[in-house]
């Protein structure tokens, strides 16, 4: 078996034999032609009523290969977030190779288990390229871990689910997928009242994360459903002084 | 969440020279939830007369429909429409009406009265009547709407720059509201014309 | 009879003769009701006065006195099945001024006969026999006024109580008959007597269109498509039924209602403060109108149709 290690440079090389469960997965090109893990937050922040910010990065980048989105306490999803890519960065420096996603997500959900109860408010997806190819995982301050091929996270979430289910085909083209990822956004910041901003698109591929696009929703509501001009009946003339 | 922000409002109006100008949000909610983007908060009692009503929307319908009963009662029986002034009492008297049980809405109400000077008013929901002489807000993005008014608002202005100013000052403190928003609607009242406008706005 | 080691029947004794002095105010009924005793109920106040007094009405010989005068309570029938006050009050209206209602193709026509015209005379109202009482609905008033505008209040209130229901205009018959309840109320309960009031309705709603109704005091009502009330209504009456056409538009009706009210009045002219024009339509917009006719108008159309008096004509 003559073994392509082209995409694993930075690593050592693992002997064949050395861990049996890997065996061809590790090696072998992905499986599937879209290695699309896409990536679609709005950017609110809001505080109560009141929205505090329009233009929030919601999307926090863990290390060039993995994303974490941010969903419930902004204060928690930084924090935890930045501390997971230390802790990612460290795995690297002590073992030569990049932290799978697994690895990556079950650290986090580790630690947000330890605090379980105590009020942290997290939900996020931790979406990344490791060895194994794309890799897509839910995590939550009560300390839920889930794998999946899609998720939607935050009060937005059921409308976005909506759309997001009625679209989706494992086999999607990239633009597909994202055109599809910002639709379930858009469509979750209409109906929302704490959603709304901007509409990120980014696409997870072999060679780390890309930014696609960054919509303004109040722009993109007028492309999806454009409103035809309508004429004006009357001139407006000046009021007569009483 | 307080009653009054279940459905979510924004309301505004503004005095200008010899004409006023009343604005509303579209949005109606459940709390964070969007329900419809095409609701009414602004009403018609007569050609010189309006109402805003802001707050929980089935006491803004019910509420309205009462005034225009009261209303049309009046004008069969005085056979002319009612002052901007007396309206407002009539609003105050139904809303104390109800001093124990409120209606959960806060009335914006702006008028041409006699020689078409422009008055405007709002009240609380047991209907505390405040007079002002240039603009008056209510509804859950009221907080954004002071400010922006009182940065925008100038005296004496004239229909299109009223216009103007009331529409950017609903837009933009709607957009810093989760519960209002979704489009605007603003009428423009001079003696001589009515103009009705839908303003085109953020969508989320 | 009357055991004094039993107090429970000396009580019921006592008690039921308290209750028939009360009932009926004459001590001696309490001889003539005795042999009843032990059927009459306990408690004074379950005995029930009229229909004590009418198993008993013979012997009450001080009512007798009266009892011919069938027309001095409104809510008690002659013998002969009538209820006078009911009658007296449309001989009332029978002097009031008239006011006649055709109509017409595209819309009714109220014409009215004012009585009281003196130039000292101020009126805070436009008008004084017509009505509006809502947007698709007016009545033209024959009786005494201070009656009508009792009644009229009812009728606007009711209006606006079936709008803020149903979101939607009262349907004509329903508000008239709503109307002619009260105006029936006051022939049977109470002691008060009728409504002086005749009216004539005009309207329109969305199921039977155009609609013209009169009604009188004993809170009777009926559908027409030429009606008179007031004075001389029958002589009117008559002469609608001979003259009236199905396809009349608003203007012909008008001129048969000029016309008819000329010849009808007891008044040798016909002069435009004497009289009161309203109609009620639909414009092309879809919305109804009520509309008053401006006495300028008003004299113009008498011309026109020749009603007038010369003298008016010559200047």
């Amino acid at each position: 078996m003559k073994l392509d290690l082209s995409g694993l440079q930075s690593f050592p090389s693992i002997p064949g034999g050395a861990v049996d469960d890997l065996g061809e997965d590790l090696f072998a090109p992905p499986s599937f032609q879209l290695p699309a893990c896409s990536d679609v937050p709005d950017s609110r922040a809001s505080m109560g009523g009141y929205i505090s910010s329009q233009s929030v990065k919601k999307i926090i980048e863990i290390n060039p290969y993995m994303l974490g989105t941010m969903a419930g306490g902004a204060a928690d999803c930084q924090f935890w977030h930045r501390n997971l890519g230390i802790k990612c960065r460290l795995h690297e420096l002590a073992n030569k190779r990049r932290i799978s996603v697994t690895g990556a997500s079950k650290l986090l959900a580790n630690i947000l288990y330890s605090y379980r109860g105590m009020g942290l408010s997290v939900g996020t997806m931790i979406a990344g390229w490791d060895e194994k190819g794309p890799g897509l995982y839910y995590v939550d301050s009560e300390g839920g871990r889930l794998k999946g091929t899609r998720f939607s996270v935050g009060s937005g979430s059921p409308y976005a689910y909506g759309v997001l289910d009625s679209g989706y085909r494992f086999d999607m083209p990239v633009e597909e997928a994202a055109e599809l990822a910002r639709r379930a956004i858009y469509h979750a910041t209409f109906r929302d009242g704490a959603s709304g901003g901007v509409a990120s698109v980014y696409h997870v591929g072999p060679d780390g994360w890309k930014k696609l696009s960054g919509d303004d929703v109040g722009e993109l509501h007028y492309k999806y459903y454009p409103v035809a001009p309508t004429p004006v009946e009357q001139e407006m003339t000046d009021a007569p002084a009483a | 969440m307080s009653i009054f922000e279940y459905n979510g409002s924004a309301v505004v109006a503004m005095v200008g020279k010899n004409c006023f100008a009343i604005a509303s949000d579209r949005r109606l909610g459940v709390n964070l939830q969007t329900i419809a983007t095409d609701f009414q908060r602004i009403f018609k009692i007569h050609d010189k007369l309006y109402i805003g009503l802001s707050g929980l929307a089935t006491d803004v319908q019910t509420l309205y429909q009462r005034l225009i009963f009261r209303h049309k009662l009046y004008q069969l029986r005085e056979e002319r429409d009612m002052k901007p002034q007396t309206f407002a009492s009539l609003v105050s008297a139904l809303l104390y009406e109800k001093r124990f049980g409120p209606y959960f809405c806060m009335p914006v109400i702006a008028g041409l009265g006699d020689d078409d000077a422009p008055f405007i008013c709002t009240m609380d929901c047991i209907g505390a009547k405040e007079l002002a002489k240039d603009f008056v807000v209510s509804g859950t993005a009221s907080e954004s709407l002071y400010g922006a008014c009182e940065s925008m608002y100038k005296p004496n202005m004239e229909p299109e720059e009223l216009f103007e100013t009331i529409s950017q000052a609903l837009l933009s403190s709607v957009d810093r509201d989760c519960l209002s928003g979704w489009g605007g609607h603003v009428l423009l009242v001079t003696p001589t014309e009515v103009q009705e406008r839908t303003l085109k706005g953020r969508m989320d | 009879m009357l055991c004094r080691s039993d107090p429970i029947t000396l009580r019921l004794v006592f008690d039921a003769f308290l209750g028939v002095q009360v009932a009926l105010g004459f001590s001696f009924c309490y001889y003539i009701f005795l042999p009843d005793l032990p059927s009459l109920p306990r408690r004074p106040s379950a005995l029930p006065s009229r229909s004590v007094a009418g198993r008993r009405n013979e012997p009450i010989l001080a009512q007798s006195r009266m009892s011919r005068r069938y027309d001095s309570r409104t809510t008690i029938f002659s013998p002969e099945g009538r209820l006078y006050q009911v009658e007296y009050a449309m001989e009332a209206i029978g002097n009031a001024g008239a006011a006649i209602g055709i109509l017409a193709r595209d819309g009714v026509i109220l014409v009215g006969e004012k009585k009281v015209t003196s130039k000292l005379l101020q009126t805070s109202r436009s008008t004084e026999k017509m009505y509006k009482i809502d947007d698709h609905l007016a009545c033209a008033v024959a009786g005494i006024m201070s009656d009508a505008n009792i009644l009229i209040n009812t009728a606007r209130v009711q209006a606006q109580r079936y709008t803020f229901a149903y979101q939607e205009p009262m349907p004509v018959e329903q508000l008239v008959q709503s109307l002619c309840d009260t105006k029936q109320g006051y022939t049977q309960f109470g002691g008060l007597r009728p409504f002086g009031v005749s009216f004539l309705f005009a309207g329109w709603d969305k199921n039977y269109g155009f609609q013209l109704y009169m009604s009188d005091p004993s809170g009777n009502y009926s559908g027409w498509k030429a009606a008179a009330i007031g004075a001389n209504n029958q002589a009117a009456q008559s002469m609608l039924k001979q003259d009236y056409k199905d396809d009349f538009t608003r203007e012909e009706a008008v001129q048969l209602a000029l016309k008819v009210l000329s010849k009808t009045m007891d008044s040798t002219s016909l002069t435009s403060e004497k009289l009161e024009l309203a109609e009620i339509f639909v414009e092309p917009s879809g919305d109804v109108k009520y509309q008053v006719c401006k006495p300028e108008l008003l004299e113009k159309l008498l011309v026109k149709h020749g009603v007038t008096q010369a003298a008016t004509e010559s200047t």
